[in-house]
């Protein structure tokens, strides 16, 4: 079967993460996704960890590569009138657009969605930044790590007794990429039936908050904030992480959770019945939420000495919930992402073979495939120009002399 | 629509409740998580419910399911099943860990899928456990994920005529939110490293949440052309409050390069901009940084996210009348565009919609009867 995007354009202006992991849906099934960058100002991710020595400059980003892949790149200044003149082109030329710059960027451009609308009366266009297109705060000029602050996320993660910690990985910048794939898809579908394109406002802060709704509504139906927890429910224990037997000089934890009764019982076989745990009080939710403290540590003399895989393999066989406490390199070791073929394998031609993520969807019909590395930057600009949208030579010789595509 | 087990969908259980009401129509979660949605009462396991099922499915576009992998098929329900009823239904099936593979039959939840994924180990402080969020957040990013994978699978439709079975798994979702360092493991040997309201800058660890006088604040002393005019408007800015050392005003902030700090070096520079912060309230703070466009955000909780100018402009939050009576103020739409999104109706009362929407495939009121006698809904 053909790859469902293929022959679909998809052109991606801004950088970062929350508009580029979104395109990577639609790559990873047959798109063309061009990115529009420059090297008067190049994505902060192909920078965020350069120093003097790092090998192949720009392009030698780890950071960048991995969220990048299956993507072509253009080389556009559009600090110069005729680079502004080419994206606008391509960007009438595209299935759709998508762009997280700060609000006002692409009007400033004449790339917005109201001056391209004009040409294109079908447009499919979609803008994400982290407050929305309107309202007095537009123009607040944050990151994933501001996002997360905004929409509720960093309150609510860490210990009730100390300072919030947030979410690793800020977590608007890979909320908001799935809201993005989701309504792009839309808007594509809803063109597909109707004839009709949009302009789609997406707010990584507003979406954050939907998502945080049960929060939203325990203030505005109770007047109650909630906080954070650590790793406790307020319906069920225990519900923790523990520490199991360090391993090759590692530390190790395990992630235990308990949400019922039966679960509870179930734990307590697997245990071996010791004493602590078959006290009558035990045997209810209430009277383990109430033990809580004493729970936890008499649970994790148990874990401690223990290993962590083969403690979850015992607990899971007993049908508790319980998983080993992966880190990012276990990663690469868990069979099931394994099975599902999470990360697969390109190679870039700065920094040789390495791995890259596809989306958590499997599709009985279709096959995510990641088909090249991330491009280096501006290295398509001849290709998309000349091959894919058709300029004639002598025009590309002479905006490639007046360095428009730098 | 939301077809339930008669006893209702344990999330009507969970508290907590509207007003501290136990009450199955008065759970927070319930309400939070099922807004526009019609609701039915059915009982799939037993042979009249299934047909019931079968015949709802054949009408359907999508059927999403989020049952432990083989439940559907054990109830005679599975996608052979439902695809040989109606060729054009995608079928989406929402489980921990993905419906095959060694760790399919797993049993898992948000805090372990999030232990699988990576995420939870690089959260926390660096002297206690790994921490999750409190609420359960792979649960989004699976929805949300699930909703990407229905709509690529109807766009397939649309050139093919036909559906497809859609299986996502909630630990690989969670793998993303690790924003590219999980692939990146292999190639910088960077395994995660939890530094509490922190994150690794490439020799030093620097402050991401800082204190302030009412709360917390986010803020980073990261380099780079997009945070340079920040960090110089930010000194600027506590210059006029006579909070910024010489030396820190003649900083050459455009040859800022975070990953070449020590941890001496990054600690001296955030004593100065966290004894500024601490004098400062989240809202005086966020003002200047909307005016001056420092890049510094408030550690909202709900009460401040509800009172939000942003927001309120927006019009962002709406009111929605409630069946029981009552109106609940929610947040509203995700995104905007000239398509509708946004709330059209409450969250459904239990078997608010079983009439209505077994009328349409052709059970009369005596029919319903009987089936309520049998207690199927």
């Amino acid at each position: 079967m053909t790859a469902l995007f293929a022959g679909t354009t998809l052109l991606e202006l801004g950088g970062g993460a929350a508009g580029p992991v979104a395109t990577r849906y639609f790559a990873d099934h047959g798109a063309t996704v061009i990115r529009v960058e420059s090297r008067r100002r190049p994505d902060f991710l192909r920078i965020l960890r350069m120093t003097p020595t790092t090998k192949g400059g720009v392009d030698g980003s780890e950071h960048f590569a991995v969220l990048n892949a299956n993507k072509l790149s253009v080389a556009l200044d559009l600090s110069k009138p005729e680079g502004v003149g080419v994206a606008r082109r391509l960007a009438l030329w595209a299935d759709a657009v998508a762009e997280n710059f700060a609000p006002g960027a692409m009007a400033k451009w004449g790339l917005d969605y109201a001056s391209l609308v004009k040409a294109r009366p079908d447009l499919v266009m979609i803008s994400t930044c982290l407050n929305g297109q309107t309202g007095p705060e537009r123009h607040y000029p944050g990151f994933g790590g501001q996002g997360s602050a905004l929409a509720g996320f960093n309150h609510l993660t860490g210990w009730p007794d100390r300072e919030p910690v947030g979410p690793y990985g800020t977590i608007t910048d890979s909320l908001s990429p799935r809201f993005a794939a989701l309504l792009l898809a839309s808007a594509l579908l809803h063109r597909a039936r109707t004839g009709e394109g949009q302009h789609i406002d997406l707010s990584q802060v507003e979406a954050g908050i939907v998502c945080l709704t049960e929060s939203m509504l325990a203030w505005t139906a109770n007047g109650e904030v909630l906080g954070r927890m650590g790793n406790r429910s307020r319906h069920a224990a225990p519900h923790g992480v523990f520490r199991a037997a360090d391993r090759d000089g590692r530390e190790r934890w395990i992630a235990i959770a308990v949400h019922d009764d039966a679960d509870w019982a179930r734990l307590v076989d697997a245990l071996g019945r010791p004493a602590w745990a078959t006290a009558p009080a035990l045997a209810t939710a209430a009277g383990r939420l109430a033990a809580v403290d004493a729970i936890e540590t008499a649970l994790e003399a148990w874990t401690r000495a223990r290993d962590a895989e083969a403690t979850a393999a015992l607990l899971q066989a007993a049908g508790v919930d319980a998983a080993p406490v992966a880190d990012l390199g276990d990663l690469h070791d868990d069979p099931q992402l394994a099975h599902r073929r999470h990360f697969r394998p390109v190679e870039h031609p700065v920094l040789g073979r390495h791995p890259v993520e596809t989306h958590a969807i499997r599709f009985s019909d279709m096959e995510p495939e990641i088909a090249r590395p991330a491009p280096r930057l501006g290295e398509h600009t001849e290709h998309v120009l000349r091959d894919l949208y058709g300029m004639d030579g002598e025009e590309f010789a002479r905006l490639s002399a007046a360095g428009v595509f730098a | 629509m939301k077809v339930e087990p008669p006893a209702g969908d344990p999330a009507r259980r969970r508290g907590p409740f509207w007003g501290g009401v136990e009450d199955p129509e008065r759970s927070l979660l319930w309400l939070a998580m099922n807004t526009s949605k019609r609701g039915i009462t059915l009982d799939v396991a037993r042979p009249r419910g299934r047909a019931l099922f079968l015949d709802l499915a054949a009408r359907a576009d999508v059927v999403l399911e989020s049952d432990p992998p083989g439940a559907m098929e054990a109830r005679g329900l599975g996608w052979d099943v439902l695809a040989a009823r109606n060729p054009r239904l995608v079928l989406c099936s929402l489980t921990p860990f993905g419906r095959r593979g060694p760790h399919a039959e797993r049993r898992g939840s948000d805090l372990t899928v999030v232990a699988a994924s990576g995420n939870l180990f690089c959260t926390g402080d660096p002297d206690r456990a790994p921490v999750r969020c409190s609420l359960p957040v792979s649960h989004y990013h699976g929805g949300i994920e699930a909703a990407v994978g229905v709509a690529f699978a109807l766009l397939a439709r649309e050139r093919s005529g036909r559906g497809q079975h859609v299986d996502v798994a909630l630990q690989e979702a969670m793998v993303m939110p690790n924003v590219g360092t999980a692939a990146m493991a292999k190639m910088t040997g960077f395994r995660g490293q939890r530094t509490g309201a922190a994150i690794r800058l490439g020799e030093s660890v620097g402050r991401e949440i800082w204190p302030c006088k009412d709360g917390f604040v986010t803020f980073a002393l990261r380099g780079g052309p997009a945070r340079v005019p920040g960090l110089v408007a930010m000194v600027a800015y506590m210059h006029e409050h006579g909070m910024a050392s010489a030396e820190l005003r003649a900083r050459d902030w455009t040859a800022h390069n975070a990953n070449l700090l020590t941890q001496a070096e990054t600690d001296a520079l955030q004593r100065e901009f966290g004894a500024f912060f601490a004098t400062k309230t989240m809202a005086e703070l966020y003002e200047a940084a909307c005016a001056r466009n420092l890049m510094l955000a408030p550690t909202y909780t709900a009460r401040e996210i509800a009172r939000s100018a942003q927001l309120a402009a927006r019009e962002f939050f709406v009111e929605v009348e409630t069946p029981g009576g009552g109106r609940l103020r929610y947040p509203g739409a995700f995104a905007r565009g000239s398509s509708p999104i946004g709330i059209r109706r409450p969250a459904p009362r239990l078997g608010e919609h079983t009439a209505e929407v077994l009328g349409e495939v052709g059970v009369d009121a005596a029919a319903l009867a009987s089936l309520r006698a049998e207690g199927i809904v």
